[in-house]
This record gives C-alpha cells, sequence and structure tokens, in this order.
C-alpha cells in the first residue's frame, strides 16, 4: 500500500485498468475526506492502490473518474466508479467482508448517520479557519465551530460510551476522525477544551491501528497547507 | 388518505406511545420532506399512523421528538426516534421485510446515493421559485438554474436509457426525487421540464405508480394550503381537512 507516490497531474497519461483482486482508490495524501476512505481500506485489510491526484492541476481524464473531479474515487477492476467519501465508505462495507463496521441493526445503522449529520458543518468550519491562520479575525467562526462540537460532546454524555457507535470503534468514527486530527496539529485545540469526553474519544481513537497508520507527520501537513493556500501545483507532493 | 386529520398545535397534548406492531410519522400534509416518508411506508406496505404538525405553532412536546422541531421523524413503539428524510427512508427499507426500495447490489445502491448527491440543488431552488413567484418577483435566473439541474438529471436518464433513476422499475431513488416533482405544477414551475422529455416521460411513469398515485395531493387543496401559507395562517396546515 504505498500512499507516498508523487500525483498525478494535467498532462499525465491516464492509469491502466484496475487489476482483479485490487481496487483503486484516486487519493491525495492530505485531503480528509479520501482520509476516510483510507481508514475503512487499511480497517477492513482491503488489498487496494492508491493513485494520488495532483488537485492544483488535475489531470484531464480524471473527470471521467468523477465527473466533479474530486478525491476520493473508487475504481474496481469492473470499471465501476464510486465517488463521494461516505458513500465509497459504506460501498467498501458492504462489498467486503470482515469486521463490519456500519451496525446491523436499522435504528442503529441510522443512529450512526444521524451523528454524521450532526457533524456535517464542521468540515467547512474548520477548512474556513484553517484558510485564516494567519489573520485575526477567527473568534466567530471558532465560537460556532465550539458550538458544533458541543453537540458532538453530548451524544457522548447521552449514551455513556467512548466511542459515536458505541463500546467499540466504528464507522462513525472513522468518519469524523480527520478533522479532529487536523484541528490538533493545526493548534484549533481550544475548540475543544470544554469537551472532556470528546479529547478522551480522541485519545482513544489515536490507539486505533489504523488511525495510527494513517497519521500524517503534522510538518508535512503544514507544509502542504502553506502551499496549497498559495495555490502551488508543488503543494500535494510536498515532503516526498 | 391515512394522513388526512387535524395537525397538533402549541398546548396539544402529547399523543400516547406508539402501539406495537404500528410506527408513527411526524408529519405535515404538505411538506416534500415528509412526502418521501410516507412513499416509502406505503410502498413497502408498512402499517403506520401519521402525527400531523402545526409547524407555524409547534407543539413544546415536539421538541422532545426533534431537537430543531422538524418533520419527518420517525417513532416506534420501543420509543426509537429517527430523523432526516433520507435516513428515515432508508431505515425502514432495511427494517421491514417485503419489497426491497434499494438494490441488493451494493455498486447500485452507491449510484442510487451518488444520483442523490446530484438532486441536493432541487428542493431549494424550486423553493425559492415559489417563493418569489407568491411574492411578485421575477424569478428567471433561479426557473434557469432548476433548468439546469433538470438537465443534468435528463442526461442520466439519457445515458442510462431507462424509464426509472434505478433501472426499468421504480426504485427509493425515484420515490427521494419524486415530492419535487409533483409540486412543480402547482408552483407554477412545471415549464422548466419543457426541455427535458425523458424527465417528462418519467413523471408520467411515476404518475402511474399506485403509491404515487395514491398520495397525489389535489391540486386545489394544495392550492388553498398554498394560499393560507403565505399568508402566515397557522390553519394553512389543515386546510381541505373535513371539520
Amino acid at each position: 500500500m504505498s500512499g507516498s507516490a508523487r500525483s498525478l497531474a494535467k498532462g499525465s497519461a491516464p492509469p491502466g485498468p484496475v487489476p482483479e483482486g485490487l481496487i483503486r482508490v484516486y487519493s491525495m495524501r492530505f485531503c480528509p475526506y479520501a482520509q476516510r476512505t483510507l481508514l475503512v481500506l487499511t480497517a477492513k485489510g482491503i488489498r487496494h492502490e492508491i493513485i494520488n491526484i495532483n488537485l492544483k492541476s488535475k489531470p484531464e481524464w480524471f473527470f471521467k473518474k468523477n465527473p466533479f473531479g474530486l478525491v476520493p474515487v473508487l475504481e474496481n477492476s469492473q470499471g465501476q466508479l464510486i465517488y463521494e467519501s461516505a458513500i465509497t465508505c459504506e460501498y467498501l462495507d458492504d462489498v467486503y467482508p470482515g469486521k463490519k463496521l456500519l451496525p446491523d441493526d436499522p435504528y442503529e445503522k441510522a443512529r450512526q448517520k444521524m451523528v454524521f449529520e450532526l457533524f456535517s458543518k464542521v468540515p467547512s468550519l474548520v477548512t474556513s479557519l484553517l484558510r485564516k491562520q494567519n489573520e485575526e479575525d477567527c473568534s466567530g467562526q471558532k465560537e460556532e465551530l465550539r458550538k458544533e462540537i458541543s453537540k458532538l460532546e453530548e451524544v457522548l454524555t447521552n449514551k455513556k460510551t467512548t466511542f459515536f457507535g458505541g463500546n467499540s470503534l466504528s464507522m462513525i468514527d472513522y468518519l469524523i476522525w480527520p478533522w479532529f486530527e487536523r484541528m490538533e496539529i493545526l493548534e484549533l485545540n481550544d475548540c475543544v477544551d470544554h469537551t472532556p469526553k470528546l479529547q478522551l474519544w480522541m485519545a482513544a481513537m489515536r490507539k486505533d491501528p489504523a488511525v495510527s497508520a494513517l497519521l500524517m507527520e503534522p510538518k508535512a501537513l503544514r507544509g502542504f497547507l502553506n502551499l496549497y493556500l498559495q495555490n502551488s501545483p508543488e503543494a500535494c507532493d510536498y515532503g516526498l | 388518505m391515512e394522513d388526512a386529520t387535524r395537525s397538533f398545535g402549541k398546548g396539544s397534548l402529547p399523543p400516547g406511545p406508539v402501539p406495537d406492531g404500528l410506527i408513527r410519522v411526524y408529519s405535515m400534509r404538505f411538506c416534500p420532506y415528509a412526502h418521501r416518508t410516507r412513499l416509502v411506508l406505503r410502498a413497502k406496505g408498512i402499517r403506520h399512523e401519521v402525527v400531523n404538525i402545526n409547524l407555524r405553532n409547534k407543539p413544546e412536546w415536539y421538541y422532545t421528538k426533534h431537537p430543531f422541531g422538524q418533520i419527518p421523524v420517525l417513532e416506534n413503539s420501543k420509543c426509537q426516534l429517527i430523523y432526516e428524510s433520507v435516513i428515515a427512508c432508508e431505515y425502514l427499507d432495511d427494517a421491514y421485510p417485503g419489497r426491497k426500495l434499494y438494490p441488493y447490489d451494493p455498486y447500485e445502491r452507491a449510484r442510487q446515493k451518488m444520483l442523490l448527491e446530484l438532486f441536493y440543488k432541487v428542493p431549494h431552488l424550486t423553493k425559492e421559485c415559489l417563493v418569489a413567484l407568491r411574492c411578485g418577483r421575477e424569478c428567471a435566473d433561479l426557473k434557469l438554474a432548476l433548468r439546469q439541474e433538470f438537465c443534468n438529471l435528463e442526461e442520466i436518464l439519457g445515458y442510462q436509457n431507462t424509464i426509472f433513476f434505478g433501472g426499468d422499475c421504480i426504485s427509493m431513488i425515484d420515490y427521494l426525487f419524486w415530492p419535487w416533482f409533483e409540486r412543480l405544477d402547482v408552483y407554477g414551475i412545471a415549464d422548466c421540464l419543457n426541455h427535458t422529455p425523458a424527465l417528462r416521460l418519467w413523471t408520467a411513469a411515476m404518475k402511474q405508480d399506485p403509491t404515487v398515485c395514491a398520495l397525489l395531493i389535489d391540486k386545489n387543496i394544495f392550492l388553498g394550503f398554498l394560499n393560507l401559507y403565505f399568508q402566515n395562517n397557522p390553519d394553512a396546515f389543515d386546510y381541505g381537512l373535513a371539520c
């Protein structure tokens, strides 16, 4: 499983078909949405290959994989394409055997999706705070982020479990983890300083084999972000 | 119709627990999101009761069912609550036997969920058109944007060469789209389908579906509701019910 391959950019030749017995994920080393898919692939032990895409200089052929031109995208050996990170994660859980990440019980499965909805404003808030890192006026957005995060704290408080789906780690935990990892690295920690159960959850997540296998190097993330915010085509390959 | 009951407003007593063997949907007779859930309940032949909520005058107890007082919400006899219309529809398909509305094949299931993403601008745009027209404002730009969304859906039907969005039989994705298409006429924007023949064929095919038919809302009653709704009259939600 090579996640350190250089990204493919404009002018690159399209990759060939996916060999049998393998599934391909079009990804980008620092993308939180693609990280969801990689977490599920890793947690379920699914044999896969990674093709990183230069998001600042997208290959023309990539739009045939996903008309929206976004990562992650899954491609299997039958040439079937699946995109939207949450949809890719659910597809992998449905198709591949081994540990089921989504509960079998219809109500528990629905509960995970309701928690996912509760989380829905967090990605855009974190993104806009990351973009404003050097500006003074983040207080409004930080407040908003704290408010959204409080809703998640409430879920853990009511459930009285370590993880969002119960006492073991499951799909919902992997779906929300990438943004919490970034909050820590990019010093938005004060947004979780009033949420003790979430802090315990974050510590527990770090012990998970899939999470720890995919943890980003803080310096690499910062280096990437710096270049990405300047629209540099070198950003996606930072550190390689 | 099962949902032809007066809505619960502020000061009303909460309904009791849901009896065994039944599932309850908190709804409103003209809400497109709740309409999705009612379509699925009907299509799968699920025994259910409908509790209509007065959305302009919400009962205090309703916030114990949904933190923001939104509909639809499902409540079963184990007091479990499920909300967000798409989540509710999937829950019903998973929890109840019989006809499966989502495909069994994981890729086809994923395809339907990807199609749903393509639809996400439609509810907002149709609502904005309705509001603009009702307030006497121009909405040419909005209609153009809506037509563009319809073109994207038209392309899918053309590419697939099937009648319905999930293939040659009606399935979940069709029911999830339908409520907004049913409302185009009564909202006054049916001409947005002028350039999309496959989509028009689809709406005609949908109107032949027994489930869609059974829940079709009478145009005059809908207009009566809209008139009162836009006058901020809290009696709007019960318009057309026998006393």
